[in-house]
């Protein structure tokens, strides 16, 4: 669970459906409340209420706001010399949101609900306003994915509560969508979207809408996802439903993606981002981040989704940063809370049989949007994955064809016309060797095209035969080398393959075109630190003297290897470059290609 | 000494005559371009060497070796680009050349068909060739050579190999152990893609024969061994595992 993702999500949800009204009105009524308190005595249980009242609006203003533990502890302290037991038990309750949602400290949370619990259980009158805390254990659950006990929870208050109806079933509607029933999830959407109290409540109904949309798209019903989504957005744009707008632009632009309307999809994604970055929220925007890859990969406009994705998995990895601290806190929390949860277990299900009390709609409907985004990140999770494999499969496309391209025609005709001329001058014998050379390079061409990495043994394979054939088309215009570094593995370092092979056709072709004497060739396999560093030098005229249309062709083969570097980079995480040495004026040229030192086993 | 060449391209059966003519002394030449002449050529004629080409028009190589009665030839087939074909001739340890053929593969190939003891138990290797390329679905047996000539397994009766230098040891689910004289990359080679696995570099196991893993980075097999599974290997291995 992503507990930072999940504070942001909620207060969005929370303002949204307890209090229909804009951030401006909003704050008026903090600071009046504010202003309330300043003239009041503090021991008055007006005073209380009022502070606990300010603690939970305040809280989902700003749930970054860490003053509030000490007002909110405060306030508890103030109450409980008084004696006054709602107060004190809301003092409670307030302290376990804070820690819930401020501190991502289930651990704690648990501890104060079970100690408003407690106070309740003593105090009948109190009991209307149990709902909310007991809501608050059930959000808990819900966050430890103990989805069967959430479950049965709302199915209690579904069986028990008329009031709570509504509240209950969207809960139950999100529950089965975490668990993978969409079935079921569909149901509980549709049944929620019927019911009476949604009539009037736009933001709730446009909220479920946009979870509907969701599921039905991963359900794979792409055209009920779609009007549930534009539904969704239809109520927004009417109302003006600031909350669940980029959650759900977010969403329509997933459907229209389904849906193959790569225009709409970007439009929304676009716009998603727009809102998620004015609200620093990065979930969404890595969400759209990840939608537009996709849209711009679908369109073929492959350096923007690279771009996008880009984008997209620096927000992935900055964001999983963050769920690990949270994991890492849990983990060290998880035997206190076990424990805990024994004695809470034993005292929610004796409160369960006592209960019957009408909440105040808030709570119940916080948890169901909380639900929903939670919801929407796991659904996010799992597109991430298949997106990303799809984008690597892109990746390997792309390679592929940049490796068919390097062994250009080029090198192809020149061998055909070779093998013709030896055909002339009646040497079939010379003219069949080269050409059964040839089709063995060729094949191997085939081969090793067909994967990302093969072992360095088998490139280096690869490159003696390119050599031989070069140099029988042409004797006594070069000698080479290929020196390997003693102690490397060949058989067990993976490469990508034919790194090399346009730098040495570069000096073949280039480097010893217009060289009177005989040039050579080094290559050169040597471990530097934690990389390969692969050299190509040649003793050729280096690279000045060449014309421009040479310059134009070896351009191509450098940019093909710096794009396949680049695409290295981003998928490991590491700094395989390209440099290229003058050594001057018929001196010659060096490559160099440093490449992640990487084992097969 | 006989040699038969059976292709339905005249310039490939050029070819492999031009490349014999070296020893063209104590070799005479057959050549047929059908399966039904090559099947009345060798049972007539028992050639020492048959040269058999995989695509004979619209038949094949192997529809030749299940009529053709006489046998005790030794066998080389000829190809252009038939993967499924040369992954069978590979899992039946059957010698084959590619086209356009190479003057060095050639000799290679042919010196060893000269060699009595390079052409054990033929018969069975064909069988075996024969067999995994009629059921469909990839192969089904693998002809192992080994110091006494060669030994047909089941792929699914291998549970796992293990590198030994150049050679390998092949465990099979009877519980015994067969040596054979290739490196474990050959199996891997061989195996790849049939439920096989690289766990290490000296281990390479049948995901049929997976009871467990163990997240510190070792497979238990259904026999009780425990294989090393190596770090950069071991999400690649669970994936594979959930796939399989």
């Amino acid at each position: 669970m992503d507990a930072f993702v999940k504070r942001i999500l909620c207060l969005l949800a929370f303002v949204a459906f307890v209090l229909p009204i804009s951030a401006q009105q909003f704050q008026k009524e903090l600071d009046s409340l504010s202003r309330l308190m300043e003239n009041r005595s503090l021991t008055d249980t007006a005073t209380i209420d009022l502070r606990n009242h300010y603690t939970k609006q305040a809280l989902f203003a700003n749930p970054s706001d860490t003053t509030l533990l000490d007002f909110a502890e405060k306030t508890l302290e103030i109450s409980t010399k008084m004696g006054y037991g709602r107060g004190t038990m809301l003092a409670y309750e307030r302290l376990a949101l804070i820690h819930q949602y401020s501190f991502s400290n289930p651990y704690k949370a648990q501890e104060f609900y079970h100690k408003a619990l407690a106070l309740m259980e003593k105090d009948k009158r109190l009991k209307p306003y149990g709902w909310s805390i007991y809501g608050g254990i059930g959000t808990l659950y819900y966050e430890q994915e103990e989805y069967g006990k959430a479950l049965d929870f709302f199915k209690q208050v579904l069986k028990h509560d008329k009031n709570l109806e509504l509240t209950a079933t969207a809960n139950m509607a999100n529950i089965y969508g975490s668990i993978n029933q969409l079935d079921s999830a569909i149901y509980y959407y549709n049944k929620a979207l019927d019911m009476e109290q949604v009539k009037d409540n736009p933001t709730y109904k446009a909220n479920l809408y946009s979870n509907l949309s969701l599921i039905y798209g991963q359900d794979g019903q792409v055209d009920s996802a779609l009007v549930s989504a534009e539904k969704s957005i239809a109520l927004i744009e009417q109302y003006g439903i600031e909350f669940v707008r980029p959650t759900a632009y977010a969403n329509a632009s997933m459907a229209y993606m389904g849906n193959s309307d790569y225009e709409m999809a970007e439009k929304y994604a676009k716009l998603s981002l727009e809102l998620s970055d004015a609200q620093g929220n990065l979930f969404l925007q890595k969400s759209a981040w990840g939608t537009l890859a996709d849209v711009y990969a679908a369109k073929g406009d492959f350096s923007n989704a690279l771009e996008a994705y880009k984008k997209f998995s620096v927000l992935k990895d900055s964001l999983n940063g963050q769920n690990r601290r949270v994991e890492i806190n849990r983990k060290q929390l998880e035997f206190d809370f076990e424990k805990e949860r024994t004695v809470t277990k034993a005292e929610i299900e004796r409160q369960t049989t006592i209960k019957r009390a009408t909440l105040l709609g808030g709570g119940g409907l916080l948890l169901a949007s909380v639900f929903g985004f939670m919801l929407y990140k796991r659904r996010r999770d799992d597109l991430e994955q298949k997106r990303e494999a799809e984008f690597r499969a892109l990746v390997s496309d792309t390679e592929l064809k940049a490796l068919r391209a390097q062994m250009n025609p080029h090198f192809i005709f020149n061998s055909l016309n070779s093998i013709g001329d030896y055909i002339l001058k009646n040497d079939t014998e010379t003219a069949m060797e080269y050409l059964t050379k040839f089709a063995k390079l060729m094949r191997m061409v085939l081969e090793n095209s067909e994967f990302k990495e093969i072992p360095l043994s088998e490139d280096l394979k690869f490159l003696e035969l390119y050599l031989q054939v070069e140099s029988k088309r042409q004797p006594g215009k070069f000698s080479y080398e290929i020196s390997v570094e003693e102690d490397l593995d060949t058989e067990n370092i993976a490469v990508p393959p034919m790194m090399l092979q346009p730098f040495i056709e570069n000096s073949i072709w280039h480097g010893f075109a217009q060289k009177a004497d005989r040039g050579h060739i080094s290559i050169g396999i040597v471990k530097q630190g934690n990389m390969l560093l692969c050299t190509v030098d040649d003793d050729g005229q280096g690279r000045q003297t060449e014309g421009y249309v040479l310059a134009t062709k070896k351009a191509f083969g450098v940019a093909i290897t710096e794009s396949r570097l680049e695409i290295l980079n981003a998928q490991k995480n590491t700094k395989g470059k390209l440099d290229i040495m003058d050594k001057g004026r018929d001196k010659g040229t060096r490559v160099e290609v440093s490449l992640p030192l990487e084992t097969i086993f | 000494m006989t040699v038969a060449i059976i292709d339905d391209e005249q310039h490939c059966i050029d070819r492999l005559m031009h490349l014999l003519e070296p020893h063209s002394d104590h070799v005479e030449i057959v050549s047929y371009s059908t399966v039904e002449e090559g099947i009345k050529g060798v049972d007539s004629l028992r050639p020492d060497i048959v040269f058999l080409d995989v695509q004979l028009h619209d038949r094949t190589g192997f529809d030749f070796l299940s009529s053709v009665s006489y046998r005790d030839f030794s066998l080389i087939f000829t190809t252009a680009y038939e993967k499924y074909a040369i992954e069978a001739f590979k899992f039946s340890a059957i010698a084959y050349l590619l086209k356009p053929v190479d003057r060095d593969d050639f000799e290679f190939a042919f010196q060893k068909a000269l060699d009595k003891t390079e052409q054990a138990q033929l018969h069975e290797r064909i069988n075996v060739l024969l067999s995994n390329v009629s059921k469909g679905n990839g192969p089904k047996r693998i002809s192992v050579p080994h110091k006494e000539g060669y030994v047909f397994l089941l792929v699914s009766h291998v549970v796992r190999c293990q590198a030994d230098v150049n050679y390998t040891h092949i465990f099979t689910s009877d519980g015994k152990r067969y040596t054979a004289s290739k490196t474990l990359k050959h199996f891997e080679q061989l195996l790849d893609g049939h439920q096989f696995f690289r766990t290490h570099n000296s281990h390479l196991i049948n995901l049929d024969f997976v009871a467990s893993y163990h997240k510190n980075g070792y497979a238990i097999l259904s026999d009780g061994t425990k294989i090393e599974v190596s770090t950069r290997r071991r999400d690649a291995f669970v994936k594979a595992c959930a796939q399989h």
